[in-house]
Parts: structure tokens; sequence; C-alpha cells
């Protein structure tokens, strides 16, 4: 079973995440922010990240900066899902590391599509 | 002599009526304020509801998923039908979460602007050491309005804006 972190300072959202992709079949565990995140991928295997960007402590693109430094993060595919939607932004996403960007309200059908295909 | 002291007269008229808008304004804006905390206190129970129905209707999919042990897209067709109206629900749940963060954000931008207008009104409390100087007058609307200005200043850098929602890119998906 696939594992995924999942990272939001929101806790409605971490959890229609995880209905979302446990209802799919895959395990989650969640993070209140990107620090707490970082924490949770560095003691467990985690294959696959989907974080917000507007966090206290820690936003999500520091946060995957700073898994892609990990040996262990280096192709551990990660998207961000957050209501940022300008191109600078997803151009500084790219930069950073991410695999993807997803802009939210998301919808479950194609969160599950995406999911799948960056664990292809 | 009479030229100086209706100098200082007007420049005193002036910071009256400088106190009197940043106190009409703090007014305002703590009814406002008060609204705001109103419609958050409906919203967020109304999503409390909501999100009780849905764990319920969720937990019980989450079991019968445990049961048959397996993905839910291996499942009979009626599993399918309830999973999509969950799902419906999932998209919509998110919107009530995003405006709640929202309004916490306005909520927050309104208190600290109240904030730094009261800070600018309370600079007109000591009375003024010369009231026949119109500087003084002057130096004391200038303080205010610095005030304010600073404080409209650190509220922008202050206040995290956690929602830039665009109706015309929710839900896309870019892959690098």
């Amino acid at each position: 079973m696939k594992t995924i972190l999942a990272v939001d300072d929101s806790a409605t959202m971490r959890e229609m995440v995880a209905f979302v992709l446990e209802s799919a079949g895959y395990r989650v565990i969640e993070a209140e922010d990107g620090a707490q995140g970082l924490d949770r991928a560095t003691n467990t295997s985690v294959d696959l990240v989907i974080t917000d960007q507007n966090m206290p402590n820690m936003d999500g693109l520091t946060l995957v900066r700073s898994l892609r430094e990990l040996r262990d993060y280096k192709s551990v595919p990660i998207l961000l899902l957050t209501t940022e939607s300008s191109d600078a932004m997803k151009a500084q996403g790219r930069a950073a590391g991410a695999t993807g960007w997803l802009v939210k309200p998301f919808d479950p059908a194609t969160l599950l599509e995406v999911v799948q295909k960056v664990l292809r | 002599m009479a030229e100086s002291k209706k100098g200082a007269i007007d420049a005193a008229q002036a910071t009256d009526l400088l106190v009197t808008v940043a106190s009409s304004l703090n007014e305002r804006l703590a009814i406002t304020a008060d609204e705001l905390a109103r419609s958050q206190a409906m919203l967020r129970e109304a999503s409390g509801e909501l999100m009780t129905a849905f764990r319920g209707a969720a937990d019980r999919i989450v079991a019968a998923q445990k049961q048959e042990a397996g993905s839910m897209a291996d499942k009979p067709a009626e599993f399918g039908v309830v999973l999509d109206h969950l799902y419906r629900a999932v998209q919509h749940l998110q919107s009530h979460d995003l405006v709640n963060q929202l309004i916490d954000a306005q909520k927050l931008r309104v208190d600290k602007m109240r904030e730094k207008l009261g800070e600018a009104i309370s600079l007109a409390n000591p009375p003024v050491k010369d009231p026949a100087q119109a500087e003084q007058w002057i130096e004391r609307s200038r303080a205010m309005l610095d005030c304010i200005v600073a404080g409209i200043r650190q509220i922008d850098e202050d206040t995290r804006v956690p929602v830039h929602k665009d109706k015309k890119h929710a839900g896309s998906v870019d892959l690098f």
C-alpha cells in the first residue's frame, strides 16, 4: 500500500484529501504545516507528498526545497495543492523541484488521476 | 499676531477633525468586525454540521471498504454512487473552508486597522503645550497621520493571505 503525506494547515482540507485518497486504497499520514511535514517525511517512508503552499512555520515551497535536499526525497513526487494559481508561483514551484501544481478546490476524481499518474 | 492666532485655531480645528474622522471610522470598523465575527460563527456552525454528516457517510463507506479489503474502485455500483455523492460534497466543503480562511484574514486586517486608529486617536489625548502655536497642532496631526499610514503598511506586511481563489483556475492541474 502506497503512503501519501498530506500537509495542510486546514484540518478540513486534510480530512478531505485523506478521505479521497483512503477511499482509493492509499494510506495517508497528515501534517499541519511544512515543518511538521518535513519531520514526518524524515521519520516515515513516504511515496508521495501533497502540500499546501500558504502555511505557518514553513510554507509549501520551502518544504519542497527542504525535501529535495534529502537523499531519500530526490525523486519522490511532490504535488502542491493550493489556491495560488499565478504562473509566477507555479514557476517557483517547478524551480523548487515540485512535480505538479493543483489548484483548490480540487476535484476528487482529478486528484486521484494525478496521484495514480505520478506514482506510476 | 491676529494671523498667527487664526492659524493656530485653524490647525487645532484640523486636528479635531482628524480625531473625529478617525474615531468615526473606528466605530464603523467595530461594527464590521462584529458582523464578520457573526458571519463566521454562522458559517462555522453550518460547516460543522455538514462535516458531521459527511463523516457519518464517509466512515460507513470506509468501513464497507475495509470489510471488502480492497479499493472502492472494485466495489458494486451502489458504492460507486455513494462515493460520487461524497466526492461532490468534498468539492463544496473545500469552498466552505476557503471562505472561513478568507474571513479570518479580513477579521485580522480589520482588527489591526482598529488598533492603529486607536493608537492614532490616543496621540490626541495629552494637551498641547502651547495651544496658541499652530506648529504644535500641525505636528500632532502629522504624528496621527504618520501612525495611520505606518499602520496601513504594517497591516499589508503582516496579514498573511491564505486564499487567492481564482475561479477560472480552480481545480486546474499542471504537471511539470
